[in-house]
């Protein structure tokens, strides 16, 4: 009788000796997909920043192109455009999308406007007086400057999403994930036209690519 | 012996001989190159024993393929230099490039910006420059830890190209337009009539006119803090303590009467003259010897040619 009390006792320690160990262990796997999942809406953040701030550039870029004498007009009207239908496309900017159909629409309305200012850069090629413009070499550096921070600040995104889509998926997390949904998160795809930043060339002298072949596919 | 096991150490000696030349054309630190010396002795060994075998070509062949492949896969990040001012072109003299080191460690003290300057004959990757400035910056980890301010001005002599790159921290002060501006009116002129020290002067004095006063130093770069911390004293007493363990071991082992294959005693002295090396190459870096502080960049600056 006494040798059952005691061994139900240890029984019943055992198991709750298990029991914290396992609320233990799932509670540091909770905390690391969160941690994970906030660096995720973090990139996302700056990834909005990068790209809000080419959009940001892009009225002044057209001022000081329109400026020039009988400067070809569709081109710049197709730059608003794409710059309109940017701001069309709303996502929360804390919050990395989780829906794949919204994040590639974001990522086709940002690749039209990368076509359409490749193609508006392309065309400056021919009006001499804006290569000698200080304030249009300026808009150039800077938007130069974005386009690189746009591609870093993409493939910062795509490293963070990534860690955290290993973590949700594997084995034992993947249970903690499934309870809590967590929820894998869709990043930046390569598209044709989309995937690289639009050939700015800065070279006056070397005629740039034509962007017109690389945004038909 | 095992057939399998011969065949498989002729290999690794192939692939030590193919490694052992590129040590030695590579311009990195003197303690690499005494690592490719023991290396090399060591293939020398091989090489012996090998010219008995009439397989002895193809593993060479094989050795070689293996190491040709490789050193293309992988992609070259620059290991993290030791001075701020690293002139692996040989555009200035020692004596000024001391000169620059010197003012960009005290620049370091002053404000605590880590500003780092390297010259390369010509880019050290396929890549575009904006990418292999970005890794490469990530991987030196310039600018203090949260305050991200570092700033990289890389240049590639016979490219004629050139990059301002700040970290997160110096955006601010340093935009892509001042990047630019610097590049194209302040040091490609200079550069363009070949005169690199004015150019290397004009682009530092910008450079710091723009990002003085951003942030507080603390009269220490992060690499004397470092050595403060790590107690060069307890590690030179190591060290000796080491090499005395070693020159017992080998009396020890002499007196009882092992005799040692040809390859022993070489391969002591190479090792402890090798991490001779790397130490006091350590050291040399000196009062003005650079570390990274754990900064990071978003890929911002400008890049400009001549």
């Amino acid at each position: 009788m006494n040798k059952f009390a005691i061994g139900c006792g240890g029984v019943v320690v055992i198991l709750l000796f298990i029991v914290i160990i396992a609320a233990l262990a799932l509670g540091g796997i909770y905390n690391r997909l969160v941690r994970l999942q906030q660096s995720v809406d973090q990139s996302w953040a700056q990834v909005q920043n990068v790209y809000q701030r080419r959009a940001d550039l892009i009225p002044n870029l057209v001022n000081t192109v329109s400026g020039a004498a009988n400067f070809e007009k569709s081109t710049l009207v197709e730059v608003t455009n794409a710059r309109a239908s940017v701001g069309r496309v709303q996502i929360d900017p804390n919050k990395a999308p989780a829906d794949a159909a919204k994040l590639e629409e974001f990522q086709a309305a940002q690749g039209q406007l990368s076509n359409a200012l490749s193609r508006l850069l392309v065309v400056v090629e021919r009006y001499p007086e804006l290569k000698a413009n200080q304030n249009f070499l300026s808009l150039q550096a800077q938007l130069e400057g974005t386009e690189n921070r746009i591609s870093v600040e993409r493939g910062n995104f795509n490293t963070a999403v990534q860690n955290y889509n290993t973590a949700v998926r594997s084995v034992p997390a993947n249970f903690v994930a499934g309870i809590f949904g967590f929820a894998p998160r869709p990043f930046f795809t390569a598209q044709p036209g989309a995937e690289k930043p639009p050939p700015v060339n800065f070279n006056f002298g070397t005629p740039a690519p034509s962007p017109a072949a690389s945004a038909t596919p | 012996m095992i057939p399998g096991s011969t065949r498989a150490s002729r290999v690794v000696c192939g692939a030590l001989a193919a490694n052992s030349p590129s040590h030695e054309q590579r311009d990195s630190s003197s303690a690499d190159n005494r690592t490719g010396h023991s290396v090399r002795r060591g293939a020398e060994r091989c090489t012996r024993r090998r010219a008995r075998s009439p397989n002895s070509a193809l593993a060479v062949l094989f050795g070689l393929i293996y190491f040709v492949t490789n050193s293309r896969a992988a992609e070259v990040i620059p290991p993290k230099p030791d001075r701020y001012f690293n002139d692996y072109a040989g555009v200035v003299s020692k004596e000024t490039a001391d000169r620059f080191n010197h003012q960009l460690a005290e620049f370091e003290r002053e404000t605590s910006n880590q500003f780092v300057i390297a010259i390369w004959p010509t880019m050290p990757s396929q890549s575009s420059i904006e990418d292999f400035t970005q890794r490469t910056f990530q991987s030196w980890s310039l600018g203090q830890k949260g305050r991200n301010n570092g700033v990289v001005l890389f240049i590639f002599v016979n490219d004629h190209r050139m990059r301002i790159q700040p970290g997160y921290g110096l955006e601010g002060a340093l935009p892509d337009i001042t990047c630019d501006d610097i590049i194209r009116n302040g040091i490609a002129p200079r550069f363009r009539q070949g005169d690199y020290v004015s150019g290397l002067t004009t682009g530092i004095d910008l450079i710091f006119k723009a990002i003085r006063g951003e942030y507080k130093g603390v009269g220490k770069t992060v690499r004397q803090l470092h050595d403060e911390r790590s107690n060069p004293i307890g590690g030179l007493a190591f060290f000796v303590i080491f090499v005395i363990v070693l020159i017992l071991i080998a009396r020890l082992s002499r007196k009882r009467g092992y005799s040692y294959s040809s390859g022993g005693g070489p391969f002591i002295g190479g090792w402890s003259s090798g991490s001779g090396g790397g130490w006091s190459s350590g050291g040399g870096g000196g009062f003005d010897g650079f570390s990274g502080g754990g900064g990071s960049s978003g890929g911002g600056g400008a890049s400009g040619s001549w």
